[in-house]
């Protein structure tokens, strides 16, 4: 465990260039452009390569209820919708390690999001931790919007309703939405930080 | 005979059905049921339904608030008229790590107890059909969201309590926490935030965790680093996003800590933006040496032997080391009984001094190392006698061979009686010093039981005499001694000026803590001395009666002082610098700019030397300014509580102490007590 949060001390502290405690999550309002990220097509992306771009970060688990309420009813795939339609870019993470819940080969990752209609930019494969760790996501589902340039301007849930059950999307308020839509006003995001609601990240430790 | 007991085993296997207890039902990873504290309630009267869960090995459900991820238990009830119900009593939480997670939650067989009250007007005879709806998230390394709904019917009339469960629930209350008198306060500042708690309940908080009830006041998954002190506790952690707008005046939570091996749980309301006073620390956080009681003798061995090359010290020694090397071309058998006499005397003289830290300690005072000088009498007491010194070394007069050698040693033989004193006095000259290795030791020992006090003194003493054991035992060191000669008489009058400068030092420090009212007191008792001391030296009876007259007024006339002048300002006027205070650091901070603190006393010979040398040099002046580092002066000179607290908040129990705020550091960094341009330089980089 020790070795472990060193490890990933060092990590995130050379791959933010964050002078961060280890473990800590960033703050909001952190600058957060140094990564590079696989996705499921085998593409690496590296966050600064978004730079002018809205990017969403999205942590899921196919086999987390809190995500099947998100998914079954829709929701999670109308805000990609409205994310992109916004010309955001949306990266699908999957943190779970091998053999644990959620985990997908890029073929499986691949064929789950057709399965569901997903419409997002891109599934990061995630098995080591190193980014979910990075970022201090703890759900799935949990959030992140990074703006143009590239600063975090929020994290937390999804909505605002910590519910497994399907009928509480609708009348939750979308959090998500909420900040996308004030960037497009060009104000600051009201709400920037909530508390992350759903399962635990099935971290590979 | 037989039929009766078969259905009696019959009666009794069902017993949970009809009774107390719902029916059970099995959600998928949980078996639940509700049970009651009664199975006949009477109208007006309070009674308990419990929600039971029953949880398969290895998963857990959820506290009010889950921590990282998960749900709470929720249930919802329906109920006839005439029933309310009231909010879950919640079992103490654990903290459950799953990789870098933590929840909040519980495993093997919680139960949630809910307090009901039956209306007066509810009639005797009825049933009371009570149904729970309750939902939770199960979870092991996966999650599900299990629910159920079960029904249990009671009866209203005489008030039957049930045989099985009432007990359960009983027991389940018990373990719930408390409301109890603890107080708490929470403070952020910087990356940490410090929950300090006082008027705790007997326990063992070594493990003491504080579960807050909402979400975004705390890191839940970092770790709670726990300072026990002699009047409460702190807990300090990483705060989370809700301090970055505006916060609710109290955050409200459990502490959770160990009673008679179980588990036990208050509930806090903690005021927000203070820090409560817990009392010198029993363990100190981050202190260089004194980590455990090892370290502590054993850097209390080495301050000690740093001790005896303090200026002050220094000139007692070398005299007492000389009169030895005279020896040395002696007997070795003397040479030793005069060391173990040394070390006697050493000893003696810290027994009496660590008895009256005790005492003091004992009284509720916040002392630390150098406590003495924050006395203007002992101060100007201490400033007479290195002036008498002064004058024997210079060769003024000569003590009586029974009272002190330092003098006639060089020309006879010392007495047994000498070796003593010199090592007393010795201690008494050197209590102005605090050795850089010391710092530690004594904090760690003074926040320590007396036991552990009294250890680490006592190794402070051996450190302190070991020069003249070595001496004494190791073959060759007496060799390399100089050899006695003419010279020495010479040295020992040069070691009077050493004698002086520090008297001249010393009142200084009485300028700063009494004013000009104590210069005069001070330098007046020395020409009360002086004239003592002539009139012994030639007066018949006459003279030597005025010099006891002298040498009495000399005595008295330091126990008229008290402290008056403000110290503060004149310590630092050099620099630019501020008085600190636990305010003002916070406020720098939330400027964003470094901050320097001098924890600093007119008395302290270290802190003196590290302000001469490296602070108000114009290389570091120049490094404050260009790096916009304030620099805040905690003035001890005079006693001072906050100050106290501060010093013990980072296991110290005296002055210097030097912290660094960087801009991107979680708490401040430590400083060595032996300063220098480049440690300041790097600290306030945050290296």
């Amino acid at each position: 465990m020790t070795i472990s949060k060193a490890l990933f001390s060092t990590l995130s502290i050379s791959a933010l260039a964050l002078a961060a405690p280890a473990s800590a999550k960033i703050a909001t309002g952190s600058n957060v452009s140094d990564m590079t990220v696989t996705d499921s097509n085998g593409v690496q992306h590296n966050l600064s390569d978004f730079a002018g771009k809205k990017v969403v970060l999205e942590w899921t688990n196919e086999g987390c209820p809190y995500v099947a309420k998100h998914y079954d009813t829709n929701n999670m795939q109308k805000t990609q919708a409205m994310a992109e339609a916004d010309g955001a870019v949306w990266l699908s993470v999957i943190s779970s390690a091998p053999g644990k819940q959620g985990y997908k080969t890029p073929d499986e990752a691949n064929a789950w999001k057709d399965s569901k209609g997903a419409v997002s930019t891109a599934i990061v494969l995630d098995p080591e931790g190193d980014m979910g760790k990075a970022f201090a996501a703890k759900t799935t589902p949990h959030m992140y919007i990074i703006d143009e340039a590239q600063t975090l301007v929020y994290q937390g849930a999804i909505d605002d309703n910590p519910s497994a059950n399907h009928a509480t999307v609708a009348g939750a308020k979308n959090y998500v939405v909420a900040a996308m839509d004030d960037l497009k006003a060009g104000n600051p995001v009201a709400v920037s930080d909530t508390p992350a609601y759903g399962c635990s990240i099935k971290y590979k430790s | 005979m037989r039929a009766f007991i078969v259905t009696f085993f019959i009666w009794l296997l069902a017993l949970p059905a009809f009774a107390g207890e719902s029916e059970r039902v099995d959600t998928g990873k949980v078996i639940a049921s509700i049970v009651s504290s009664h199975d006949s309630v009477a109208p007006g009267q309070d009674f308990y339904i419990a929600l039971r869960t029953e949880l398969d090995e290895g998963w857990h459900t959820y506290w009010r608030n889950p921590g990282d991820s998960g749900e709470p238990v929720q249930i919802a009830w329906d109920l006839p008229n005439g029933v309310t119900a009231g909010e879950i009593s919640w079992p103490l939480p654990r903290p459950i790590p799953t990789g870098p997670i933590v929840n909040y939650g519980f495993e093997g067989t919680p139960l949630f107890p809910v307090k009901f009250t039956l209306s007066p007007d509810v009639k005797t005879g009825s049933d009371i059909t009570i149904t729970s709806n309750f939902y939770y998230l199960v979870c092991a390394d996966i999650c599900i969201p299990e629910q159920g709904s079960v029904s249990l019917t009671l009866t209203a009339g005489q008030p039957i309590e049930d045989a099985l469960w009432s007990a359960a629930i009983q027991s389940a209350l018990e373990e719930s926490p408390k409301r109890g008198d603890v107080r708490g306060a929470i403070q952020k500042s910087g990356d940490v935030v410090d929950i300090s708690f006082t008027n705790l309940p007997e326990g063992d908080f070594s493990g003491a965790y504080f579960f807050p009830y909402q979400q975004g006041v705390l890191g839940h998954s970092n770790p709670q680093s726990v300072t026990r002190g002699a009047k409460g506790l702190r807990l300090s952690t990483v705060p989370e996003y809700l301090w970055d707008s505006a916060t609710p005046e109290v955050f409200k939570g459990v502490l959770t800590y160990e009673n008679g091996g179980q588990l036990s749980g208050v509930n806090v309301a903690l005021a927000v933006g203070e820090s409560l006073d817990i009392g010198p620390t029993a363990m100190p956080k981050s202190s260089v040496a004194g980590g455990t009681l090892w370290t502590a003798i054993f850097g209390a061995l080495i301050g000690g032997l740093i001790l005896n090359l303090m200026p002050c010290v220094f000139p007692v020694i070398s005299i007492k080391a000389l009169s030895i090397a005279k020896t040395a071309h002696g007997e070795r058998r003397v040479i030793r009984r005069e060391a173990w006499l040394y070390t006697a005397g050493v000893m003696a003289t810290f027994l009496v001094l660590t008895g009256v830290l005790l005492a003091l300690k004992a009284g509720g005072a916040e002392i630390g190392w150098g406590f003495q000088l924050q006395s203007p009498k002992v101060v100007a007491a201490l400033a007479v006698l290195l002036f008498v010194i002064g004058l024997n070394l210079l060769g003024v007069f000569e003590f009586g061979s029974g009272l002190q050698n330092t003098g006639q040693a060089l020309t006879q033989k010392s007495g047994a009686a000498g070796s003593f004193f010199t090592g007393a006095l010795a201690v008494i000259v050197a209590t102005p010093c605090t050795a850089p290795m010391m710092a530690g030791a004594v904090g760690y020992a003074l926040a320590a039981p007396a036991a552990v006090t009294l250890a680490v003194f006592m190794s402070l003493a051996i450190g302190f005499a070991l020069p003249f054991l070595l001496i004494a035992y190791v073959p060759g060191v007496l060799s390399k001694l100089p050899k006695p000669g003419p010279w020495m008489a010479r040295f020992k009058e040069a070691l009077s000026f050493p004698m002086f400068a520090a008297a001249i030092w010393l009142v200084w420090v009485l300028n700063l803590q009494a004013g000009e009212d104590g210069l005069l007191v001070v330098l007046s008792a020395m020409l009360a001395v002086a004239i003592a001391i002539w009139c012994f030296k030639h007066g018949r009876l006459f003279g030597k009666a005025v010099g006891a007259l002298a040498a009495i007024a000399a005595l008295m006339m330091p126990l008229s002082l008290s402290a008056g002048a403000a110290a503060g300002d004149v310590v630092a006027a050099e620099l630019k610098a501020e008085a600190w205070s636990p305010a003002r650091v916070q406020q720098l901070q939330s400027e964003g700019r470094p901050i320097f603190v001098d924890f600093t006393a007119a008395w302290c010979v270290t802190c003196k030397v590290n302000e001469k040398l490296v602070l108000n040099t114009a290389k570091v002046q120049s490094l404050f300014e260009d790096t916009n580092t304030a620099f805040l002066v905690a003035d001890w000179t005079n006693k001072d509580d906050v100050i106290a607290a501060e010093l013990a908040k980072y296991g110290r129990a005296g002055v210097p102490l030097y912290l660094v705020y960087s801009n991107n550091s979680v708490s401040p960094a430590i400083l060595p007590q032996t300063l220098s341009y480049n440690v300041i330089k790097a600290a306030i980089a945050g290296e």
